[in-house]
C-alpha cells in the first residue's frame, strides 16, 4: 500500500519536472506600436470632441487638465492592451481588441450616444409609460378584422413567395443552375430585390397602386412582403444548396436524369428541411413586418397601430403591442414545433 | 463492347488524367481495374459516361460514339450505363423506392419526376431491382436507415433499374467491412453473370480482384500498363504495376463463405467466359519491361 503510494508521489514528482511549453509570448514592440497607435486614436477624438467637459488633475505644484471623454477612451484602450499582453493573446488579437474599442468610440461619439438624456427627459417619458402600462384590454378584440389580414397577408407572402424563391434559388446556386451565366444573372437580381427593405417596397407598391386610402392596402402588403420573402427565401436557400451532398447529384446525372429531374430528385430533398424552416422563419418575419409596413400606409395591424398613435391612445397601442407579443410567439413555437418534427 | 481507341484526358489544371489508353472490353466482361490512388481508375470510369470528358481519341459505348459535348448524346448514354459509387450516393432522406426510381429518370417524363408520380411499370421494374438485390422488404423504409452494406445494393439496384448495358463501379466496397464488400461483391458478379452486363469495376483489394473478375487492367499514372486474365496477375506483375511490393493493405482479407463461394465463383467463370479472354492490345509481357 505504502509503495504504490510512494510510487504514485515519485511519478509526480518526476511528471512535475518535466518541462511544460510556454504560450508564445507576443512582441513587445509591436504592443509598443498598439499603444502608440491608441495614443494617436486619443489626440484625434481630442481635436474631434463635441464635449467640452474637462478633467482636472490636481498634482499639489500644478493642475493639469484633459478632455474627460477622451482620456477615459486612452485609459480603456491601454488597459486592454495590458490586459491582453498579460494574457499572452497574439498581435493580430491585440490590434483586434484595440480596433474594437476605438470603433465603438468613434461610432458612439459621432452619434452623440449617451444614456445620461433619458434621467432629464423623464418628465415627458413618464405619461406615456404609464400609459402603456396600463393597456386597454378590451381594445385588444376590437381589432380582430385587422388581425385577420395581417395573418392573411403572411400566409399569403409566403406560400408564393417561397415558391418563387425556391426556382430563384435553383437558378441561383451554381450547383443547380443550367450555367455560370445564369447563376450570375440571378445572384444580381436577388441582390437588387434584397437591398431594398421592406419598409422601401412597401412605400414603392403603397405609391404604385395605392394603399389603405384607396382600400388597396393589403394589396400592397402582400406585394412588399412577397418581394421581402422572395428576397430572403432565394438567398438561403441558395447557400444551401450550394453546400448539398454532391454525391447524389453525380448518381442522378450518371443516371441520365436532365437538370429539372436531378434539382428535383437529387437536391430538393436534401434542402427540404432547410426549405420549410425558411419558409416558417419569414413567415414569423412577415407577421412582425405588418405591424411597421402599416405605418406607410399598407393594411393589417400596422395600420391600427398607426391610427391608436395618431390619436395618443397609448393604452390601445400597449394592448394592440402586447395582442402581436402573443402572437408572435405562438407562431414561434408553431414553427419551432414543426421544425423538431421535421429534422 | 467497349472501345478505347488512343484516348487522352487532361483535366482543365492541365494534370493529364489518362494518355494514350487503348482497350476493347467485350459485351458480359468482368473487369477489374487496379492501381494505386492517382493512377487514373477513376478518370478511367468516368470517361465511359462523360463525367469525365476525354480530351482526344475515340470512344465507343456499344455502336455509339461518344461525344462528351452533346448534353442529349451524352445523356442518352448515360441511360444505358449504370454507375455504382464508393459513398453509394443515395439521397438518405427519401425512400428506398424513390432512390432505385432516379434511376428511371431517363424514362421518365420531366413532369412525372416532379410530381413524383411514376409510372406503374417503373415502380414494377423498381420492385424487381430490389428483388435482385434481396431488400424489396425495405422499399419503403428511409435510405438513411440502411446499412452500409444495404444502401450499397440500393444503389446497385437503383442502376439496374436503368436496364443497363454496363455498370460501372468506382471503389463500390472500398467503404464497407470485409464480410459486407465480399457480399456486395457476389451480388455485382452474380447479376453481371445473370443478365451478361458489361461490368467495370475500380479496385484497390487484389484479392476481391482476382475473385470476382475475369480479366484485370493495372493502371498507373494514367497509362495501362497490364491487362490480362486474372490468371497472369501474378503477385510480381501488381507489383510491377503498384511499383513497390505488395502489403497487408491490398488484400481485404475475407470470411468462410466468401472464400468457398470465390472458389465456386471461379468455376463458374472458367466455364462461362472462357474465350472471352483473347488477344489483348496491352500484353501481360509488356508490363514486366
Amino acid at each position: 500500500m505504502t509503495t504504490t503510494a510512494d510510487e504514485a508521489t515519485r511519478g509526480s514528482a518526476t511528471r512535475a519536472v518535466t518541462a511544460r511549453p510556454e504560450a508564445p509570448k507576443p512582441s513587445g514592440l509591436v504592443y509598443l506600436g498598439l499603444a502608440g497607435l491608441a495614443v494617436l486614436a486619443f489626440i484625434i477624438f481630442w481635436v474631434t470632441r463635441d464635449s467640452g467637459e474637462i478633467l482636472l488633475i490636481p498634482l499639489g505644484f500644478v493642475t493639469l487638465w484633459a478632455p474627460l471623454y477622451p482620456v477615459i477612451g486612452l485609459a480603456v484602450m491601454l488597459l486592454t492592451l495590458l490586459v491582453c499582453y498579460r494574457a499572452r493573446v497574439g498581435t493580430m488579437g491585440g490590434f483586434g481588441a484595440l480596433a474594437f474599442i476605438t470603433m465603438s468610440y468613434w461610432a458612439g461619439s459621432t452619434v452623440n450616444f449617451t444614456l445620461l438624456e433619458i434621467p432629464s427627459r423623464w418628465s415627458n417619458v413618464e405619461p406615456r409609460l404609464r400609459a402603456f402600462l396600463d393597456p386597454n384590454w378590451s381594445y385588444i378584440w376590437t381589432v380582430r378584422d385587422q388581425w385577420l389580414i395581417t395573418i392573411s397577408m403572411a400566409v399569403v407572402a409566403t406560400l408564393i413567395g417561397c415558391a418563387i424563391g425556391l426556382v430563384l434559388a435553383m437558378l441561383a446556386s451554381p450547383v443547380s443552375s443550367p450555367n455560370k451565366g445564369v447563376s450570375q444573372a440571378i445572384k444580381a437580381v436577388n441582390s437588387v430585390i434584397r437591398s431594398i427593405p421592406d419598409v422601401g417596397w412597401a412605400l414603392l407598391f403603397v405609391a404604385f397602386i395605392g394603399g389603405t386610402a384607396h382600400g388597396l392596402g393589403p394589396m400592397a402588403g402582400v406585394l412588399a412582403l412577397l418581394m421581402f420573402n422572395i428576397g430572403i427565401v432565394a438567398k438561403l436557400l441558395s447557400e444551401t444548396i450550394d453546400s448539398v451532398n454532391p454525391g447524389p447529384v453525380e448518381a442522378a446525372d450518371a443516371a441520365g436524369a436532365n437538370l429539372t429531374q436531378r434539382n428535383r430528385l437529387a437536391i430538393l430533398p436534401q434542402v427540404l428541411p432547410g426549405f420549410v424552416s425558411y419558409g416558417l422563419y419569414v413567415f414569423e418575419l412577415n407577421i412582425r413586418a405588418s405591424a411597421a409596413l402599416g405605418i406607410v400606409g399598407v393594411g393589417g395591424i400596422g395600420s391600427a397601430i398607426m391610427l391608436q398613435l395618431n390619436r395618443f391612445a397609448f393604452e390601445n397601442v400597449a394592448a394592440i403591442l402586447i395582442a402581436l407579443i402573443v402572437v408572435v410567439l405562438l407562431v414561434d413555437m408553431f414553427s419551432m414545433y414543426i421544425r423538431r418534427k421535421l429534422l | 463492347m467497349i472501345t478505347f481507341e488512343n484516348i487522352d484526358v487532361v483535366y482543365p489544371n492541365g494534370f493529364k488524367g489518362l494518355s494514350n489508353v487503348n482497350l476493347q472490353i467485350d459485351k458480359g466482361e468482368f473487369v477489374a481495374i487496379v492501381g494505386l490512388s492517382g493512377a487514373g481508375k477513376s478518370t478511367l470510369i468516368r470517361t465511359v459516361n462523360g463525367l469525365v470528358p476525354f480530351t482526344s481519341g475515340t470512344l465507343k459505348v456499344g455502336d455509339e460514339v461518344v461525344d462528351p459535348r452533346s448534353k442529349a448524346k451524352l445523356r442518352r448514354l448515360r441511360s444505358r450505363v449504370g454507375m455504382i459509387f464508393q459513398s453509394f450516393n443515395l439521397v438518405t432522406r427519401v425512400s428506398v423506392l424513390n432512390n432505385v426510381l432516379v434511376g428511371r429518370s431517363a424514362e421518365t417524363p420531366t413532369w412525372r419526376s416532379l410530381l413524383g408520380w411514376y409510372r406503374a411499370e417503373d415502380k414494377e421494374l423498381a420492385f424487381k431491382s430490389l428483388e435482385r438485390v434481396g431488400i424489396v422488404d425495405k422499399a419503403y423504409m428511409r435510405a438513411s436507415s440502411l446499412s452500409g452494406g444495404q444502401q450499397q445494393r440500393v444503389a446497385i439496384a437503383r442502376v439496374l433499374a436503368q436496364d443497363p448495358e454496363v455498370i460501372l463501379a468506382d471503389e463500390p466496397v472500398a467503404s464497407l467491412d470485409p464480410p459486407t464488400a465480399h457480399k456486395v461483391m457476389r451480388d455485382l458478379r452474380r447479376i453481371q453473370q445473370e443478365l451478361g452486363i458489361t461490368t467495370i469495376v475500380n479496385m484497390h483489394h487484389l484479392d476481391l480482384a482476382r475473385s470476382y473478375a475475369d480479366r484485370i487492367i493495372g493502371m498507373r499514372a494514367g497509362e495501362v500498363v497490364f491487362d490480362g486474365p486474372v490468371e497472369e496477375a501474378t503477385d510480381a506483375v501488381i507489383e510491377e504495376v503498384y511499383q513497390r511490393s505488395l502489403t497487408a493493405e491490398d488484400i481485404v482479407a475475407g470470411d468462410a463463405a466468401a472464400e468457398s463461394s470465390a472458389a465456386g465463383d471461379a468455376a463458374a467463370r472458367d466455364s462461362a467466359t472462357e474465350g472471352a479472354v483473347t488477344e489483348r492490345s496491352v500484353p501481360a509481357a509488356k508490363a514486366q519491361d
